[in-house]
């Protein structure tokens, strides 16, 4: 696998390593793991379960009914427990279920967003999460078949999952929903659909792909 | 760097001056060391109007390999000389007195190569799409020719193969635990990794001039033992008769021809350094990938009578037959495999002769797609049922996409990355024309939906995520050195890599000690209570199932939605693919923690 451009494992301060880069991490959640990751006795994957716990909790109890503080507090303790995750090394055993854990917690909380500022919210919740899933296959085909990683900056300007997670609770906080979530849904397919698009034109069309194997190909 | 080229100029005297590939073009090494009866090289055997080598040649230079290089015996080089002054590309013999010299002439053409480097048995006899699957194949960087099944037995060297790279490979010196595959006497070096070919051809030339350690020595005489072993057996399961107790085959005499067999196959193996200089790349820890066979023919004949049963039986493997089937997925699920790819290989086929190009049909089948969106997106049951039929369509140029480009082998980055994400691209457009249509027909499920596509985005993280670590792990598996004759058994192997069965009576053991039976943890026997059942292909085909891959997927939304309501489609979905994450979840957790 793209050896030459990612490496396998990594140490956080290096180029990131493969689920480091599945992790799509932004700058607010970066900035939490290297503040305080280290000191958490914890595997990332633990983080990510406690970090998730309040708000099923939440959605479980109150549902869309939820008080907005709650969803506040829910997602607020999200993105700090899974910020401090992303400061965790991933060399444990269960590392790879890092990523789909990351996918639940943001896609759940997205959509619970929504469902709380109403019906009417909700097609828009589903254009943002369409929008934020050509990303999210993108980062892993990308890699596969670019073998790059996306430049730093876009990554940073998407938001990571923690930036989404805050700017959707914000906008629900300041009543911008449903409009903000399709001005949402709109700035990100324009960054990462324009990202691609520049990234082929720099990559080229004949090279072979630097990654190819059947059996590991999600169906 | 500067030694080398002359030295390169001086030696050989090539019909045709010089065999300097052009600029990027593969080069190829014939080893032409292995000798028929009487000690002429097999390669020069004959085959219809010219022979081994020269048909082999012919078919390397019809798959752009620039130049050959054949290395030979002093004493063999007269037989090949009109040989190769035939061949349709720039040869140059090269004669090598012994193997350290072979090893050394291989790592002086890779050092002057300026693209791959391509090492075969120069009597190897095979099919041309064998060879394209490895030559012409662009995903395949370095790699070798394989099979899992078991060819050329007994004298084969196994291999042991897991997640398509090539993990332990076996010499006339060397073994392999566990194998799965056998090495097919071709093998490819990226223009990436000549620098390392030159590396193990130098160390491997040395340890040959040392002398060989005494393991390595023992280990090809228990071969010869086993191969004689095995010759005695089928002897006698030829004749039909009960072979006798294994102690007494020791003494039992082989047939003069068996026997003559047995000597050449020994003698070969000695001089054989194409195994050894894949042992000692695979060793040196090098990404070596496997091109399959397929059904197509191979053989490596070192006699008369061989290289007519050989021809003989070269007639029945259908080239064109045998690419079209291989070019169905391995791997698909069970609705693929049994309802589309029967008949989407011959749309395949039919679209290679047309002469479209796997692009084309992606955006063809994406443009479906999204019109039968559109049609989910009326919410009125024509539209449903329309658009339940235009996905199935959608689905079925969806496999032909991938299928035409392993027909064509016309492959490109644009391409996989285009197919891949149009896979999704549709799937997610299917969802929401299906949530516009139950809006407009009064029954929002606008939350069900992003609930399902959150749940199959999840569960393709885990797709994407669970195959790094296992990458990670085998990247990880430490080699042995080259000194030693047996790859060990105790060493973390990534899961999915269970030991199969031996079906070869030649199987390399391992001798075992007969120790108590391992205590084992809870964590062992659910994994075992997980994998029970696994080498049922029913089983199997089930577990597929469960898992809800795309064509299980595609078939439910068409199915709930032509017949009942996108409500129902997405509860299909949402229970169906919950289940399924469920399971998948605790089977590599599991997995993970045994």
């Amino acid at each position: 696998m793209s050896a030459a451009t990612v490496p396998m494992a990594s140490a956080r301060s290096e180029r990131p390593s493969v689920l480091e880069l599945y992790r799509d991490d932004g700058p607010v959640a970066a900035a939490i793991g290297a503040a305080a990751g280290r000191s958490v006795p914890l595997p990332a994957i633990g983080l990510l379960l406690l970090a998730i716990l309040p708000g099923l909790v939440a959605i479980l109890v109150a549902g869309d009914g939820a008080p907005r503080g709650i969803v506040a507090a829910a997602v607020v303790w999200a993105v700090v427990l899974g910020g401090l995750s992303s400061g965790r090394p991933l060399t444990d055993r269960m590392r790879w279920a890092v990523p789909p854990a990351l996918r639940a917690l943001e896609y759940g909380g997205l959509l619970w967003i929504a469902a709380v500022a109403g019906a009417s919210s909700l097609p828009a919740g589903f254009a943002v999460l369409c929008a934020i899933t050509y990303h999210h296959y993108d980062v892993v085909y990308g890699l596969r078949h670019r073998g790059v990683a996306l430049p730093r900056w876009v990554q940073a300007a998407g938001g990571g999952w923690d930036g989404r997670l805050l700017g959707a609770l914000v906008l629900l906080l300041v009543g911008a929903l449903p409009a903000g979530f399709y001005v949402m849904a709109a700035l990100i397919a324009v960054l990462f659909v324009g990202e691609t698009v520049a990234e082929w034109r720099r990559v080229g069309r004949t090279q072979r792909p630097v990654y190819d194997d059947e059996e590991d190909e999600a169906d | 760097l500067r030694a080398v080229t002359s030295a390169l100029t001086q030696s050989g005297s090539g019909p045709r001056g010089g065999a300097v590939a052009p600029a990027g073009a593969a080069t190829a090494v014939l080893m032409a060391t292995a000798d028929a009866e009487g000690g002429a090289p097999a390669a020069a055997l004959a085959w219809e109007d010219g022979t081994l080598i020269g048909r082999l040649l012919d078919q390397l230079a019809g798959l752009d390999v620039g130049s050959a290089h054949v290395i030979a015996r002093p004493a063999a080089t007269a037989a090949l000389e009109p040989v190769v002054g035939a061949a349709g590309l720039p040869v140059r013999l090269q004669p090598s007195p012994g193997r350290p010299a072979d090893l050394r002439t291989v790592a002086d053409i890779a050092r002057a190569a300026t693209g791959a480097v391509v090492i075969a048995y120069a009597d190897t006899v095979t099919q041309r799409e064998a060879l394209a699957g490895l030559l012409a194949d662009p995903r395949v960087a370095t790699g070798i020719l394989g099979t899992a099944g078991h060819m050329a037995r007994p004298f084969g060297y196994r291999t042991r193969v897991r997640r398509g790279r090539v993990m332990g490979a076996s010499s006339a010196y060397h073994r392999v635990v566990s194998p799965n595959g056998t090495f097919l006497g071709v093998l490819k070096v990226a223009a990436a990794d000549r620098e390392r070919l030159v590396e193990v051809a130098e160390q491997l030339a040395a340890l040959l001039e040392r002398g060989l350690p005494p393991a390595l020595e023992e280990e090809l005489s228990a071969k010869g033992e086993r191969w004689r072993r095995s010759l005695v057996l089928r002897a006698f399961r030829r004749a039909g008769v009960e072979p006798p107790e294994p102690e007494a085959l020791e003494t039992v005499a082989l047939a003069p021809e068996d026997d003559a067999e047995l000597a050449r196959r020994l003698a070969g193996a000695r001089e054989d350094v194409t195994a050894l200089l894949l042992v000692g790349l695979v060793r040196a820890g090098l990404h070596v990938g496997v091109s399959g066979l397929r059904r197509l023919f191979w053989a490596r004949p070192l006699s008369e009578p061989a290289v007519e049963h050989a021809r003989e039986r070269i007639a029945d493997h259908d080239e064109d037959r045998a690419l079209l089937d291989s070019s169905v997925k391995r791997s698909d699920g069970f609705f693929t495999t049994f309802f589309v790819s029967p008949y989407s290989k011959y749309i395949a086929r039919w679209a290679a002769r047309r002469g479209l190009t796997p692009n084309q049909v992606t955006l063809a089948s994406a443009a479906l797609g999204a019109i039968a969106a559109a049609a989910f997106a009326t919410g009125h049951r024509p539209g449903l049922v329309v658009g339940a039929v235009l996905l199935q369509l959608a689905f079925t140029l969806d496999c032909v996409d991938g299928q035409l480009a392993r027909y064509t082998r016309t492959f490109s980055k644009l391409g996989a990355w285009l197919d891949s994400i149009f896979d999704r691209g549709k799937e997610y457009l299917v969802f929401a024309g299906l949530a516009i249509g139950a809006s407009r027909a009064g029954d929002p499920v606008w939350l069900l939906a992003g609930s399902a596509l959150g749940l199959q985005i999840m569960r393709h993280a885990v797709d994407f995520s669970y195959p790094v670590t296992q990458h990670q792990l085998i990247a990880a598996t430490p080699q042995p050195p080259i000194e030693a004759p047996s790859d060990s058994r105790r060493q973390t192997l990534p899961d999915d890599d269970r030991p199969e069965p031996e079906p070869d009576a030649e199987a390399e053991r391992e001798p075992r000690p007969a120790a108590p039976p391992p205590r084992r943890g809870l964590r062992s026997r659910l994994r075992a209570v997980w994998r029970a059942g696994d080498r049922s292909s029913k089983v199997v085909w089930v577990k597929k199932v469960i898992a809800f891959p795309i064509g299980e997927r595609f078939a439910a939304i068409s199915l709930t939605a032509a017949l009942f309501s996108p409500r129902v489609t997405f509860i299909v979905l949402l229970a169906w693919g919950g289940f399924a994450a469920a399971y998948v979840l605790v089977g590599r957790a599991l997995r993970s923690l045994a």
